[in-house]
């Protein structure tokens, strides 16, 4: 389908990325909350999309305690854009 | 017809569970508005006084706003686990157009009133300042609130810092050089 972005088409990937375009960075267990997945599934879809260049992500501190920081990239940011506006397209279309 | 847009819907629901947790450190206004007053005041002075100690107290002034600008920024990313470069952007730049108005307004005001020694006046035009600034910062809270996506950027903390301490040293080089 053109336009649909495989990397963030999976619905947990389409929602990691959709959260992160509110805040310019978060917290690793911040984002687990909100996603309700465990660390593993949220880990294993960060290390993939940070490969994709989508996210970034860093380590720092959050309440006295090392963490993971991740937020989207430019280019992360407008794959979303995209990915969302040909699923809009998609849905009218089948509608 | 529901169901079929369940994807976005779901990525919908993952951004509002985290943004309806989202709160402002307790104070933060306040705090805002006393560090903003402080800065216009201590600028207001340092300008009009042309001195080495109106220089002196006119960066005091700034290291007083941006201490307190840190502080509330970290508190914010401390208690909601997030960095929004947008609110950033509102409390470092007073970037939203009422904001700058009032900012920019209250500092004239409190020049002028400055070199004519009026100081019951300036006092006014720093308060002037910090409430407008505390409130522009409400509203753009109020509007990130409603659209996350679109009020979430900002400039960096990076470009903040770059921006910060070129502000101190044109402060400086105005006040020394006039």
């Amino acid at each position: 389908m053109a336009g649909l972005d495989p990397l963030i088409h999976a619905p947990t990937r389409l929602q990691l990325v959709t959260t992160l375009s509110a805040v310019s960075e978060a917290e690793f267990a911040t984002v687990r909350a909100a996603l309700d997945v465990s660390d593993s599934v949220l880990s294993k879809h960060v290390s993939a999309l940070v490969e994709a260049g989508y996210l970034h992500s860093r380590k720092g501190v959050h309440a006295g305690r090392r963490t993971t920081w991740i937020g989207l990239t430019p280019a992360g940011r407008k794959a979303l854009h995209e990915h969302v506006a040909a699923l809009r397209r998609v849905i009218d279309a089948v509608e | 017809m529901e169901s079929r847009r369940d994807p976005l819907t779901a990525a919908d629901d993952a951004r509002r569970r985290l943004t309806a947790g989202l709160r402002l450190p307790t104070g933060f206004s306040p705090a805002l508005a006393t560090g903003v007053a402080v800065q216009v005041g201590a600028a207001a002075y340092g300008i009009a006084a042309q001195t080495a100690t109106g220089v002196a107290v006119a960066l005091a002034g700034v290291a007083v706003f941006l201490g307190v600008a840190a502080l509330l920024l970290h508190r914010f990313s401390r208690i909601n686990g997030v960095r929004v470069d947008g609110l950033a952007s509102q409390v470092v730049l007073a970037a939203g157009a009422r904001a700058s108005v009032a900012y920019l307004g209250a500092l004239a005001v409190g020049i002028v009133a400055a070199f004519g020694s009026r100081w019951w006046l300036v006092a006014v035009a720093a308060v002037a300042a910090g409430v407008g600034c505390a409130l522009g910062v409400r509203r753009w809270w109020h509007d990130y609130r409603h659209d996350p996506a679109a009020h979430a950027r900002g400039a960096s903390p990076r470009v903040l810092a770059v921006l910060a301490v070129v502000a101190c040293l044109g402060c400086a080089a105005l006040l020394v050089l006039g």
